[in-house]
C-alpha cells in the first residue's frame, strides 16, 4: 500500500513538474551585432547597472509576450520586484525603464535596426547576436 | 476641399502623414485579405517580419501580380515598420518628459498630545495630517548627459503653511558605467537611507526615517542636502562590484540658535537653532567633503553590501534668521568630522537595513573635542505583501560640542519602532507604525517620553 502510494506520489510531482517546464517559454537573449557583452552582464544590464558597453550606450528592450519568463529565468524575480528597482533605480539615478515591446517580431525588428539595443525573444532569428 | 484630400505630404504634419500612411497600410492588407485563395501564396513567417518572402506555389498566369503583390507587402512592411519605430520613440525619452512622484497622508495619535517632541518646535500633533507631494523628472539629453529634478510639497508642521522646496536639482554627464559625475543640489551619499529613499513614502518600507536622518527642514542633525559637486560609481572587483561617491561642496551653517538656554530655570527656553544647507553660497567659505566606499557581494551574498562613509566640513552657527545671506550674528563655528559605515542585506524574502555615525568635532573657538555617536538598525521580512518591520535607534551626542547644542533636535535619545506595510498595489501601500520614543536629560535638555501610533497611506505614480 505504501508502494502505491509513494508511486502515485511520484507521477503526480512528475507530471505537474513537467506540466511547470512546458509553461515556461524558452527565453533567449538577443542583440545588435554591434553589441559586445557577455551573458554574464545579461543580469546587470536589465536592471540598470551597466549602461555602456564600450563607448556604445545599451538600449534595453523588454518584450511583454515572455517577460515572466524572461524575469523567472534569467533574473529570478517576478515582475512587482523588476518594477519596483526600476522606479528606484529612475528616483534615484534617472535611469529611464525599459521600452516594451508586444512580442518577438517586434523586438527582433528593433534590435536589427538599431544600434546598441537588446531585448530577449522565444528563438534567435539570423541577423541578431545571441547573448544567451 | 482641397484640404481633406491632401495628407500633408511635403509639410510639416507629422500626425496627418502618419494617419495618411496607416490608412493606406490598412487598405492594403484588407487588398491582401481580398485577394482569392487562389493567388494568396505569399508565407510571411510569424517571427521574421522583416524576412524576405518566398512564393510557394505560381502559376504562370499570375507570376506579373506575384511580383507586383510582393513589393506592395514589402512597401507595406516598411511603412509598418517605420511608424512603430515612431510609436517607440514617442513612448522613450523622445516624447516630452515624464512626470512621476509620490504623495501621502496619514494619521497620528501619541500618548501625551500636542507638543510632545523634545523640540517645540516641530509639534508631533495628533490627527489626520498631510503628508509630502515629491515629483521627479529625469530628462535625458544624450546618452551621457542626464538630469534630475525633485521639486517637493510638503505642509510646515508649525503652521500648518505649504512650502515648495526643490530638494533635488542635479545635472550630470556618464563618463560610464565607473563614473558619473552630478552638479547641482542632491542628498549627500553618507550611509544608505539617504540616498535610497529620497522623499518618497511609498518605496520606504517604514513611515518615518531615523530620527536622527532626517531632513534639515525636519529637525535632521546631520547635512542631508549638499549642493556642489558629487561623483558616483561601481566597478567589477571579482565577481562583486565596488563602490564609491565622493562628494564636495557647500558646508551648512546653523541658523536661528538660541547662545544660551537654561530649560531648568525657564521651562519656555529650548534651542530653536536647525541646519541650513547653505543653496546659495558658503557662509564661511569652508566645503563639506566626504566619501562613501562600498562593497556589493556576489553569489551566495547578493544583495549584501557593506560600506563606509566620511564626511568633513567646518559648521558655524547664527543666532537668527538672515533676511540677507551673510547678515547673521555669528555664534560659534565647529569642525564637524563624522566616520562610520553601513551594512544593507535586501533579498527577495529579507530587508536588513543598519547605519553607524561617530561624530569627533572639535569646537573651534577653545579647540575642545567632543565624541558623540548615532545609529540605527532595522529588519523587515517580506510574506508577499506583507512586510513586519522592527527598528531601533540610540543617539547619544555631547551637549558640550557646540555642533549639537545649537541644533533644536540635538538631543540624546533613544526610540524603538515596530511595523506593519502592506501592498495595496505595486504602486501604493499601507503603514502602521508604533513608536515608542525616549529622550534624555541633558545640559540644556528636558527628558520626555511618549509613544505614537501612526497610520499612512502613500502611493507612487
Amino acid at each position: 500500500m505504501k508502494s502505491l502510494i509513494f508511486r502515485i506520489c511520484t507521477a503526480a510531482i512528475l507530471l505537474f513538474s513537467a506540466a511547470q517546464y512546458a509553461n515556461a517559454a524558452n527565453v533567449v537573449v538577443i542583440a545588435n551585432p554591434d553589441v559586445s557583452v557577455s551573458a554574464d552582464d545579461v543580469r546587470d544590464i536589465f536592471l540598470g547597472e551597466k549602461q555602456f558597453a564600450g563607448n556604445t550606450k545599451l538600449i534595453v528592450i523588454d518584450n511583454a509576450a515572455v517577460q515572466g519568463s524572461f524575469l523567472s529565468q534569467v533574473l529570478h524575480m517576478d515582475a512587482g520586484k523588476y518594477n519596483g528597482i526600476w522606479t528606484k533605480k529612475s528616483f534615484r539615478d534617472g535611469l529611464t525603464p525599459p521600452a516594451v515591446k508586444s512580442g518577438d517580431a517586434e523586438v527582433i525588428e528593433f534590435i536589427k535596426r538599431t544600434p546598441g539595443s537588446i531585448g530577449y525573444v522565444t528563438s534567435a532569428p539570423s541577423g541578431v547576436k545571441v547573448i544567451q | 476641399m482641397a484640404d481633406i484630400f491632401d495628407f500633408g505630404i511635403g509639410r510639416a504634419r507629422p500626425r496627418r502623414q502618419a494617419a495618411a500612411v496607416l490608412g493606406a497600410s490598412i487598405f492594403g492588407v484588407c487588398m491582401i485579405i481580398a485577394v482569392p485563395a487562389s493567388a494568396r501564396v505569399i508565407d510571411v513567417p510569424a517571427q521574421t517580419t522583416a524576412a524576405p518572402v518566398q512564393p510557394v506555389a505560381a502559376t504562370p498566369n499570375n507570376d506579373a501580380q506575384m511580383q507586383v503583390m510582393q513589393q506592395k507587402l514589402e512597401a507595406i512592411q516598411n511603412e509598418l515598420s517605420q511608424m512603430t519605430s515612431g510609436l517607440v520613440n514617442q513612448s522613450g525619452s523622445n516624447a516630452g518628459l515624464p512626470l512621476h512622484g509620490f504623495m501621502d497622508v496619514g494619521y497620528t495619535l501619541n500618548s501625551q498630545g500636542n507638543n510632545v517632541t523634545a523640540n517645540p518646535n516641530v509639534p508631533n500633533p495628533r490627527g489626520f495630517y498631510e503628508g509630502r507631494l515629491s515629483f521627479y523628472m529625469a530628462p535625458q539629453f544624450s546618452d551621457r548627459v542626464r538630469a534630475l529634478a525633485e521639486p517637493n510639497f510638503e505642509v510646515d508642521q508649525l503652521d500648518g503653511t505649504v512650502g515648495v522646496d526643490i530638494e533635488r536639482l542635479q545635472l550630470g554627464y556618464a563618463f560610464s558605467d565607473a563614473a558619473t559625475l552630478w552638479a547641482g543640489r542632491f542628498h549627500t551619499p553618507y550611509g544608505y537611507w539617504n540616498t535610497a529613499f529620497h522623499h518618497g513614502a511609498q518605496i520606504q518600507t517604514s513611515i518615518f526615517r531615523p530620527r536622527f536622518l532626517d531632513f534639515e527642514d525636519s529637525g535632521g542633525i546631520l547635512p542631508a542636502h549638499t549642493v556642489g559637486l558629487w561623483g558616483t560609481g561601481k566597478v567589477r572587483a571579482g565577481r562583486g562590484k565596488f563602490t564609491y561617491d565622493w562628494y564636495l561642496g557647500n558646508g551648512p551653517r546653523i541658523a536661528g540658535a538660541q547662545p544660551v538656554i537654561n530649560p531648568v530655570v525657564n521651562p519656555s527656553d529650548y534651542q530653536t537653532g536647525g541646519l541650513d544647507p547653505n543653496i546659495f553660497g558658503d557662509d564661511n567659505h569652508n566645503a563639506l567633503a566626504g566619501f562613501n566606499l562600498g562593497y556589493e557581494f556576489p553569489g551566495m551574498l547578493d544583495g549584501l553590501k557593506l560600506a563606509v562613509h566620511m564626511l568633513n566640513g567646518k559648521v558655524s552657527a547664527y543666532s537668527d534668521f538672515p533676511t540677507t545671506q551673510f547678515s547673521s550674528t555669528w555664534l560659534n563655528t565647529t569642525d564637524l568630522n563624522v566616520g562610520g559605515g553601513s551594512l544593507v542585506y535586501l533579498s527577495n524574502d529579507w530587508e536588513i537595513m543598519s547605519e553607524y555615525y561617530g561624530f569627533n568635532d572639535k569646537n573651534m573657538e577653545d579647540d575642545s573635542k567632543h565624541k558623540s555617536r548615532a545609529g540605527y538598525a532595522q529588519v523587515g521580512v517580506n510574506f508577499d505583501e506583507v512586510t513586519p518591520y522592527i527598528r531601533m535607534e540610540r543617539v547619544i551626542l555631547d551637549q558640550a560640542d557646540n555642533y549639537f547644542s545649537m541644533q533644536a533636535n540635538g538631543q540624546s535619545y533613544a526610540r524603538q519602532v515596530l511595523g506593519l506595510r502592506y501592498n495595496l498595489s505595486q504602486k501604493a501601500c499601507m503603514k502602521f507604525e508604533m513608536m515608542n520614543s525616549n529622550f534624555m536629560q541633558e545640559l540644556g535638555r528636558t527628558a520626555l517620553s511618549y509613544r505614537s501610533l501612526n497610520v499612512q497611506y502613500a502611493i507612487r505614480f
